[in-house]
């Protein structure tokens, strides 16, 4: 960029979207004594976000030291609950454990408190928040990405950080990302049921302040690709279904009907009763791990967050929101740098992948590459779930008859299910290797 | 002529969700532009005229370029008084405001049906007249203020001596929202602050019922039949 264009722009760097990614991108950037200019939609920032979720906030202590004490998060969450859900039966893998308090490993939290929170942080960084705006194109000249408009409104900068979520059209409008094929696309739909906070700690057999997270598969879903999860807020339960939009699509399933089934399952609903209907909502969730990102970077543009399609579900956990956190640290250093350099091209840029490649979120979005296609294997929400409680119904259902080994009482279930020893072996092997 | 415009001078109520205990919980709402502030912006702006004053008043916590952002050139704000339930204290935190500011013809304030004591108890505070529901207004030659005002199906035209206080009705959205540009140049304005002691509340809301739910109808089946059975539905509520 020559220094005419330099000195024409109105702010060192725009940031579309103000949720965790392109909060904590603005902040570090504001914090370095960039100008920026942080955009969001809603009409605060978090207005717009469902909801909320099991946040693996080690990541943030690197931006804000002190983030679980000082930033609104819900509860600390030290108990993890694998649940295979059946119709009459469930069996889980339920792990709990003080270590996670200290140093906190994941929070609850609500995006509504949270993103406000994530904003006035930026504000005070000296960073112009921006409220109310929909950016609804770039600004490209000769290839090279120069601004945003909204509406009448153009305005220009060094570097634009798309932080715009799942459904990024600032991405797609740079070329940066084709249209999601369906399989790579999953519909969340969500209720948060208020309750008292004693009710929620004896109900989940919780310390004072911590929580609770449960992945639960198979019968929430009725046999569609996804889960349900159910965590622990101060004084809310969020509950809902992630539900794979192909498989959906291709049984004729309903998501708010698999979703009003799972709050009512009879090994959930004690959870809820008595609790208060607070939110209901649907949201798209990008699933496809690293097979969805074309680029990252282009002239005068980096993509981050979610936008950038790093989100993964693992089947034991759901992540998205340390992820855009993870990469907003590796786009502010590079896009730092870019601008001390006063090169905005994609060689400079570049650095964004490649620390991003460096640190936690391409290794863990390396390592789980296989997780999507997993978890596409219906054998997962189907089968396991009353296998594995025809094991346990044959170890503790003393009918008088003589016990046999546990070895046995295994072989025995899985003759009578529909799930094959060289079935079981493959998925062994790949969710090993999965996840 | 000088005229004040009060903005942002409340919570939105589609913020506030009442519990089921009768509670109202507010979350983090903060004080927000009505959808009446537009207009009484609008009123403020015809009364002051073309070589008049129009001076933007707010208190709280919200936003106070919003009224330089629309054209306004002074903006005051006092951020200590926050929402309060009691509407005759809210006018009396304003009325402190407005004698801060000096000699002013009128003060227009939104017509907002959520809080409908605040103008009339703004005018009592201050000793002025007070006209609600206020559509338009212009200036007369022999300097008072004519206002029209909605009356059932009738248009009411009614002159009006200075000083007074105002309450405006929107008749839509507003027409164009300033852009991000505007927005911008305006946040890096000067905002005057003003001191204002909140006053005690007389009154306090105790309960507030939930709005009654009228369950709602899914019609299902193919969309032929769907249609129909909206029609056939509509036709027993007597609607259509
Ligand atoms: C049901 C469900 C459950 C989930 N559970 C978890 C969980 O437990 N843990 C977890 O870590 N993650 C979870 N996720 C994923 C997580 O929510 C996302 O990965 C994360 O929010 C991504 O953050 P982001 O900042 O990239 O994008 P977002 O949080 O989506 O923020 C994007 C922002 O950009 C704004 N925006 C969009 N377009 C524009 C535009 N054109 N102009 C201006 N602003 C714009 C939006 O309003 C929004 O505020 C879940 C997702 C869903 C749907």
């Amino acid at each position: 960029m020559t220094a005419d264009a330099d000195a024409d722009v109105d702010f060192d760097v725009i940031v579309v979207g103000a949720g965790v990614a392109g909060c904590v991108s603005a902040f570090q950037l504001a914090t370095a004594g960039r100008g920026v200019l942080l955009v969001e939609r809603g009409a605060e920032p978090g207005a717009k976000a469902l909801s909320g979720g099991v946040f693996y906030c080690r990541v943030m202590e690197q931006v804000f030291p002190g983030f679980v004490e000082a930033a609104p998060v819900e509860r600390v969450i030290t108990r993890n609950c694998l649940s295979f859900l059946n119709p009459s039966s469930f069996v889980n893998i339920d792990y709990g454990d003080q270590r996670l308090a200290s140093p906190v490993n994941a929070v609850s939290v609500l995006r509504a408190k949270l993103d406000a929170w994530l904003a006035e942080q930026c504000e005070s960084a000296g960073a112009m928040v921006m409220p109310g705006f929909r950016v609804d194109r770039l600004l490209i000249e000769d290839g090279q990405v120069r601004g945003i408009g909204a509406g009448e409104d153009e305005l220009r900068c060094k570097v634009v950080i798309a932080a715009d979520g799942v459904n990024s059209f600032v991405s797609r409008d740079a070329g940066l990302r084709s249209k999601d094929r369906t399989n790579h696309l999953a519909v969340g739909v969500k209720s948060v049921i208020g309750l008292d906070r004693a009710v929620i700690e004896d109900r989940f057999n919780l310390e004072d302040g911590q929580g609770a997270a449960y992945a639960v598969v198979g019968d929430c879903t009725k046999g569609v690709g996804g889960g349900g999860f159910m965590y622990t807020n101060l004084e809310s339960v969020s509950i809902g279904v992630v539900l794979r939009l192909d498989d959906l699509k291709r049984r004729g399933a309903s998501a708010t009907d698999l979703h009003d089934g799972f709050l009512n399952h009879r090994f959930v609903a004690p959870f809820l009763k008595g609790g208060e209907l607070l939110e209901y909502g649907a949201h798209l969730v990008a699933e496809g791990g690293l097979a969805m990102i074309r680029d990252l970077v282009k002239p005068g543009l980096v993509v981050i967050g979610e936008a950038a399609g790093l989100a993964l579900n693992t089947g034991l956990t759901v992540r998205g929101m340390d992820l855009a956190a993870g990469s907003a640290i590796a786009a502010a250093r590079a896009v730092d740098g870019a601008l001390e350099a006063g090169d905005y091209s994609p060689a400079t840029l570049g650095e964004y992948r490649q620390s991003l490649q460096e640190c936690f979120v391409g290794r863990d979005m390396e390592t789980f590459r296989r997780a999507p296609a997993f978890l596409e294997g219906t054998r997962m929400f189907n089968d396991y779930g009353p296998l594995l409680a025809d094991v346990f119904h044959g170890v503790y259902n003393l009918d008088l008859r003589p016990r046999r080994h546990l070895l046995k009482t295994a072989r025995a279930a899985l003759r009578s299910s529909p799930v094959g020893w060289l079935d079981l072996a493959r998925d062994g092997w790949n969710a090993l290797r999965a996840l | 002529m000088k005229a004040i415009v009060i903005y942002k001078w409340a919570r939105a109520t589609a913020s506030a969700r009442v519990r089921e205990s009768g509670e109202v919980d507010w979350g983090a709402a903060k004080m927000t532009a009505g959808d009446d502030d537009p207009a009484a912006l609008d009123v403020a702006k015809a009364i002051a005229g073309a070589d008049g004053d129009v001076v933007g008043l707010t208190i709280g916590d919200g936003e106070a370029a919003w009224a330089l952002a629309r054209g306004v050139a002074t903006a005051f704000t006092a951020p200590q008084v926050g929402p309060l339930a009691d509407e005759s204290a809210t006018a009396g935190a304003l009325a402190q405001a407005v004698r801060q500011l000096g000699e002013v013809d009128a003060v227009v304030i939104g017509d907002d049906p959520a809080h409908p004591g605040v103008a009339p108890a703004l005018a009592a505070h201050l000793g002025w007249p007070v006209v609600l529901a206020v559509g338009s207004a212009a200036l007369s030659g022999d300097g008072r203020v004519v206002i029209t005002r909605k009356a059932g199906a009738e248009v009411e035209t009614i002159s009006l001596v200075t000083p007074v206080v105002l309450g405006a009705v929107a008749a839509g959205e507003e027409a164009r929202p300033p852009g991000m540009m505007e927005t911008i140049k305006a946040r890096k304005k000067p905002i005057g602050e003003l001191s204002v002691a909140a006053p005690a509340e007389a009154v306090t809301s105790t309960q507030t019922r939930r709005p009654a739910r009228s369950g709602a109808k899914l019609l299902g089946g193919e969309p032929a039949e769907a249609a129909a059975a909206l029609v056939t539905e509509l036709r027993g509520d007597g609607l259509l």
